[in-house]
């Protein structure tokens, strides 16, 4: 076996570029699942029965088929519907958001059940209606419950992210890819991506465990 | 004030309510006691609707509590204390006390913050103004909680068993500023345990069995002179 370092190294760069935009990919795809994930978990939850079965079969479809294809529905599907060519980075923020959307849906939904029933009974009998009963006194307490599980969702989707490579978007993984095209490097190159991978999620995970400590030590803020 | 006819209740197969009718006049205090189980607390949970009714009507100040913008009429007007507190734990004792009459009545956050500081005074709590609920005992949450209804200027209050989660020594501070609201001609609907509040405090005594009113009148004369056998026999016990 032979193992060259040097190309680690010189690929380095490069990679830490593709690096930049997988973490561009995600913050912007997780920007986006949250604020869909927000309203439909609460829409799945809601009285309004029509919202209800919406929000439902919007997390059954997007959990109920790969990323993958999702990806390929947007950027090579949606065109022949709209005869609008679709542009790659569009279709990674929006395929990677939509379908983080439906994951932290469901991480909110179990979030704002958790919170004792006993808050929205309060809220409302004081004369807040149900809209801001959520939003001052609910959604607030669910936040602080659910960092740990949107922690693991956001590290499930920096990893996902790696799947837009094949619409030829040039993320972390996509430059991996093109560098061995060039230098045949697969076991230096493979390795070096896999190690900027773990970097950035070990990172998040440490963010992560940061905020939950902080909340726990101030529960109040 | 309170204006219950023909009140029904059931959660699923089982009647919790089978025909109540009551009327509660301003600035009266109204005690309700019963068995656990009897649909006491039910019963004072459908005069704000956070249950329900399956059938019967139930006004407050003439408003019908049969549509969402009644409900909230309503719910502006009645005040409601529950047994397990439900302060807001995220919020200061001070945010707990402004937020709804800063988001229901439109108060300005000064005029807001004035009438939370005069209210917290008025039960004691002036010094807790900046502390959060997990701090408090479960007396000082609950005259938070006391505190936090009358934000809102309620003409009734409500109060679900407001001392069963308290540690005994604590029950007299919660019940001396239910007393001092009862002196300022507060109409109040209490369900309870405390027998010596009841008599003590209460214009009427309302006892509640298997989901209907099986006697009320006056607390000392139903405590006294009890005519019903089933008061007797619940009475004998709790006495």
């Amino acid at each position: 076996m032979e193992f060259n370092f040097s190309l680690m190294t010189s690929s380095f760069p490069l990679l830490l570029l593709g690096a930049l935009v997988t973490i561009k990919i995600t913050a912007l795809s997780v920007t986006l699942g949250v604020l869909i994930g927000l309203f439909v978990g609460i829409a799945r939850i809601c009285h309004v029965r029509l919202l209800r079965v919406l929000a439902a079969i919007y997390v059954d479809f997007l959990r109920g088929t790969p990323l993958l294809v999702q990806i390929f529905l947007i950027y090579f599907a949606l065109p022949i519907v709209t005869g609008q060519r679709v542009d790659p980075f569009f279709a990674a923020i929006v395929s990677c958001g939509v379908n983080s959307g439906a994951y932290v849906a469901e991480i909110f939904r179990a979030g704002i059940q958790s919170v004792d029933a006993g808050q929205m009974e309060a809220g409302r009998s004081l004369g807040m209606t149900w809209i801001q009963t959520m939003r001052y006194i609910i959604v607030p307490q669910a936040f602080k419950r659910v960092i740990p599980p949107l922690g693991n969702e956001f590290i499930a989707l920096l990893k996902d992210s790696s799947l837009v490579s094949v619409i030829g978007f040039e993320e972390l993984t996509r430059r991996g890819q093109l560098i061995i095209a060039r230098t045949y490097g697969s076991l230096e190159i493979w390795l070096s991506v896999a190690i900027i991978y773990l970097v950035m999620t070990l990172t998040i995970s440490r963010f992560v465990a940061y905020l939950e400590r902080r909340c726990r030590v101030d529960d109040r803020h | 004030m309170i204006d219950i006819k023909g009140l029904h209740k059931s959660f699923g197969k089982i009647d919790v309510l089978k025909g109540i009718d009551l009327h509660v006049t301003e600035q009266e205090v109204v005690v309700i006691i019963g068995p656990s189980g009897s649909g006491k607390s039910t019963l004072l949970r459908c005069m704000n609707y956070l249950e329900p009714p399956t059938s019967g009507t139930v006004a407050v100040d003439g408003i019908f509590l049969n549509s969402e913008s009644n409900i909230n009429k309503v719910r502006e007007e009645v005040g409601m204390v529950f047994q397990r507190f439900n302060l807001f734990p995220h919020m200061s004792v001070m945010q707990n006390l402004m937020l709804a009459p800063m988001k229901v009545r439109h108060l300005q956050q000064a005029e807001a913050r004035a009438e939370a500081l005069k209210l917290l005074e008025k039960v004691g709590l002036s010094d807790k103004a900046k502390a959060y609920p997990e701090q408090l005992s479960g007396g000082q949450q609950q005259r938070v909680a006391i505190a936090r209804a009358l934000a809102m200027k309620p003409k009734v209050m409500l109060f679900d068993e407001p001392t069963s989660a308290l540690d005994p020594e604590m029950v007299n501070e919660v019940l001396d500023v239910m007393k001092e609201l009862a002196r300022e001609g507060m109409t109040m609907v209490v369900v309870t345990h405390e027998m010596g509040f009841a008599r003590e405090v209460g214009d009427r005594l309302i006892f509640v069995d298997d989901g209907r009113i099986i006697e009320q009148g006056e607390p000392k004369a139903v405590f006294e002179n009890p005519q019903e056998e089933r008061t007797k026999l619940f009475l004998s016990k709790v006495l």
